[in-house]
């Protein structure tokens, strides 16, 4: 987010192209890859899957399952057991769930990292410390068009409406389980939910009684440690507390000379949850981090934050039940800005940057069942943000003191028109201090077809509503003559998005999901001028256009100690500037993303306490257009590894390799010298549960 | 008209997926939570070690009840239908309430009795009975095997000591792939 800041919104880089000459290279040759090539792909590999599940399919019958000993009665995998893999198959939405079990196994050791379990994202590591992440595009250093909540606390910052994933971070062990959407969720979530939701979900406290400690080391990152204690405070009353530690090292420039993006964290919070009656469940859960990161221009950006978070949830019947959710978040960062730069002389001083934000939420809801095939959810939501800045000479928002509030309400309903076809209706309506009343509508057709296979459509309207980058930013503060501004007339970014999708367990080895969709945006971020002053220039909503894509999911389930899984996505993007409009950037700004995407994934147990990890992924070459001429990323393959031994029942070994088949690789940022390359790596953890 | 093109291209690629998907999706279908959880209680009849006493006659009865509502459907008189233990044919049985549970060598508890849960396992204290269920926590509340779902996947938390009070013995068998729980001693 450092480079965020100064660099994306264009000035520096762009507009030095603009002073020395006229643009280069505005028409970008974008070659045509064949998206058919991508798709006949998907397609073999769901033949090929789908014939084995068929050739090999699990017990089914009570008979069967007799012949069963205990140990393999246990090790038989059921559908509709939990909430989630039935929901997940009548689900209409993409949605995707990682698992606390997927993210042990995969050797991550941040969130960002665990994102990359989900094929529906993209995620680009960009340094030691910072990653965008996106769904369905627009993946850019101000990515701005996902929501992200930790236990119902809502992430991204206002300033950019996209997230500083350095600070979101817990004890991994202790997360339940992450839900990834992509798509828009607007009708639920609200603005922001457009091309996607994250619903990061802890452990209840309940879940995590006893003590866990890891710790480790190895190249990336250097060494970490975290534990957690987890008891009984009265009958019905859970609590646990954690704390965590790591100390990340310096990537790497292309040139292979160190970079200076070294970065460590602390963080320690606590989670307390009470059935205090046969129908009411309280939560009360806070945590609080510090961290330092060393910033390629030299100096540190310092981050803290603390949040506290109650929720009380009543049973009101078997189909009905209410809750009532809030938080105080407080988040603190400050960033060491360089000077503006233009043709070599410096147009401003080198400053800081600081930004303090702190937001209290109220969430209501109910959801009850207004007769046997109609089922209603709807709630209210109040939000109020204070922000402040310090501005820096280079970068600061004016006003530099901003409170701003938001109301909400939510409604929705699910009718079943038939036994296998559910109809769901709903909207969202908020009011924003920017742009007064959105409307968020959404329908969605969900038609099972088998008590495993579903069906899904839907069709919704998101909005992005502006953040105070596109509405306050000023890049050259008074004194200093600013070169970019946000712009008061900036208003919401919409998505009509047109959805289709397939979800279904074939036998009892093979799981898999497809979806698709054909999005419509308009007055997505450009940037403009005033011809006679060109300078500052500002933010104007001169862009429109359409995506379309596919993403397929497929698990498979070898035998009882080996899975496989496989993942591609299929994006399409096609910006351009409206009619009578105009963008500095020929609408290449905000779409720096792979055409396509693969991962495959193997899970394998080995004599009963070891286990055996592997994921491949391939990224498509991006094309990073927020530079003076458009670059690019090169599309790579990469690697991570896990070897772990249960040397006990409580003691936990494992060895991680990631990024295992390049010394170094870059997965983002325009090319130039400074672009940061991430090394390869491996690490060793001990981990201990009692 | 260009991208009306490409947006019916990605719906028609889209669809051709799922449409081949469809044909394939008749492989068998993988067995319900309650298919498996009915085969381990019936297992559970071999793997636990009755008194004698537990049963009013050399043959009479073995008998699984299912107290509170009944979630395995048909699955369990499957399980057990023309099944016995040594003399004892196997029989399930249902009841509403405290009050109607008579001899059984195995009571299921479901969810919807949990909350009555110590005064079920005051009444079976001294019957002799293995007492079962699958609400969060039972086993540390003195119900002898829980199941628990993991990954998918339907573990046992055996909670030895109640069954030993009970005068039952279960099987290593039982034992070696479960978590053994102690109850909670609570105020």
């Amino acid at each position: 987010m450092e480079e965020g800041l100064t660099e994306e919104p264009v000035a520096k880089t762009r507009i030095s192209g603009r002073i020395d000459g006229p643009l280069l290279c505005g028409q970008l040759c974008r070659a045509h890859v064949r998206a058919m090539l991508g798709i006949a792909a998907a397609i073999l590999a769901v033949c090929i899957c789908s014939a084995r599940a068929q050739a090999d399919s699990g017990p089914a019958t009570i008979g069967e399952l007799k012949q069963l000993n205990v140990e393999d009665l246990m090790n038989v995998e059921v559908t509709s057991v939990a909430r989630h893999p039935e929901k997940l198959l009548h689900a209409a939405s993409a949605i995707q769930v990682i698992t606390q079990e997927d993210i042990r196994r995969s050797g991550a050791t941040s969130i960002p990292e665990a994102l990359r379990l989900a094929d529906n994202l993209e995620v680009a590591q960009k340094n030691s410390h910072d990653w965008d992440i996106s769904a369905r595009g627009f993946n850019t250093a101000l990515a701005n068009k996902l929501l992200v909540m930790i236990d119902g606390r809502t992430v991204y910052s206002p300033l950019f409406s996209g997230v500083f994933w350095d600070v979101q971070d817990y004890l991994l062990e202790d997360i339940d389980r992450i839900e990834v959407i992509s798509g828009p969720g607007g009708a639920l979530w609200g603005a922001n939910a457009v091309n996607g939701v994250i619903n990061i979900i802890t452990k209840s406290a309940k879940d995590t009684q006893g003590l866990y400690a890891d710790a480790g080391g190895g190249s990336q990152p250097k060494d970490f440690t975290g534990v957690r204690y987890g008891g009984e405070i009265g009958s019905g009353t859970q609590f646990r507390i954690y704390g965590k530690y790591f100390d990340r090292g310096d990537e790497v420039l292309a040139n292979g000379s160190p970079e200076s993006d070294a970065w460590h964290q602390g963080q320690g919070g606590f989670r307390i949850d009470s059935q205090a009656s046969a129908q009411d469940r309280l939560t009360l859960q806070g945590d609080m981090y510090d961290g330092r990161e060393d910033v390629q221009t030299g100096g540190i950006t310092d981050t803290s934050g603390a949040n506290v978070l109650g929720r009380w949830t009543r049973t009101l019947s078997d189909d009905s039940n209410l809750s009532l959710q809030s938080y105080i978040d407080q988040t603190h960062r400050s960033i060491p800005e360089t000077p503006l730069m233009l043709d070599g002389l410096a147009f401003t001083p080198a400053g800081t940057f600081y930004d303090d934000l702190i937001t209290y939420d109220v969430d209501f809801q109910h959801q009850f069942q207004l007769d046997p095939r109609d089922r209603v959810v709807w709630g209210l939501g109040f939000r109020r943000t204070e922000d402040a800045v310090i501005n820096a000479p280079s970068v600061g928002f004016l006003p530099a003191v901003l409170d701003q509030s938001l109301y909400s309400a939510f409604v929705q309903d699910e009718f079943t028109l038939h036994k296998d076809l559910s109809f769901t209706l709903g909207t969202k309506l908020e009011h924003n201090a920017f742009t007064g009343f959105e409307y968020e509508p959404d329908a969605r057709l969900s038609w099972s077809l088998s008590s495993n296979q579903a069906l899904w459509a839907a069709v919704s309207r998101a909005v992005r509503t502006p953040s105070l980058i596109d509405r306050d930013l000023s890049e050259g503060t008074p004194p200093y003559l600013a070169l970019l501004e946000g712009s008061s007339n900036f208003t919401s970014e919409t998505l009509l998005a047109y959805e289709l999708g397939y979800r279904a367990q074939l036998g009892s080895k093979f799981t898999t999901s497809v979806s698709t969709f054909y999005n419509q945006y308009n007055d997505v971020r450009s940037t403009s001028f005033t011809p006679a002053t060109i300078v500052p220039l500002y933010f104007a909503n001169n862009l429109e256009g359409d995506t379309y894509g596919t993403e397929f999911s497929g698990n498979y389930q070898v035998s009882n100690d080996w899975s496989l899984h496989a993942g591609y996505t299929l994006l399409r993007e096609n910006l351009r500037v409206k009619p009578g409009g105009y963008d500095l950037n020929d609408a290449l700004n905000e779409t720096a993303d792979p055409k396509h995407q693969f991962s495959l994934r193997s899970s394998l147990n080995l004599l009963g306490r070891a286990e055996f990890d592997a994921a491949l992924r391939w990224v498509d070459t991006l094309l990073t257009n927020n530079g003076a001429t458009p670059g690019t990323v090169p599309s790579y393959f990469e690697l991570n590894t896990r070897l772990a031994w249960h040397a006990s029942d409580r003691l936990e070994i494992s060895v991680v390799g990631q990024n295992l088949l390049h010394p170094y690789h870059v997965e983002y940022g325009f090319p130039d010298p400074t672009r940061v390359e991430i090394q390869r790596s491996v690490y060793g953890k001990l981990a201990w549960r009692y | 008209m260009a991208v009306l093109r490409r947006a019916l291209q990605a719906l028609l690629c889209g669809t051709l997926v799922m449409m081949l998907c469809l044909r394939t999706a008749c492989g068998a279908e993988a067995p319900t939570e309650y298919q498996v959880k009915a085969v381990f209680v019936y297992n559970f009849s071999h793997f636990v070690e009755w008194p004698p006493q537990a049963f009013a006659a050399a043959d009479a009865p073995f008998v699984i009840g299912i107290l509170g509502g009944d979630p395995f459907g048909a699955h369990l008189d499957e399980a057990v239908h023309g099944e016995q233990i040594g003399q004892h044919p196997l029989l399930v049985r249902r009841f509403h309430s405290i009050d109607e549970i008579g001899d059984c060598q195995i009571l299921y508890i479901d969810r919807a009795a949990s909350a009555q849960l110590p005064q079920i396992l005051a009444a079976q204290a001294h019957r002799g009975t293995l007492t079962v269920s699958d609400f969060d926590g039972a086993a540390e509340h003195g119900v002898m095997i829980q199941f628990a779902t993991e990954n998918n996947r339907i573990r046992l938390r055996i909670n030895v000591e109640a069954a030993r009070a009970a005068g039952l013995t279960i099987s290593s068998k039982l034992l070696r792939p479960a978590d053994i729980v102690g109850t909670r001693t609570k105020d």
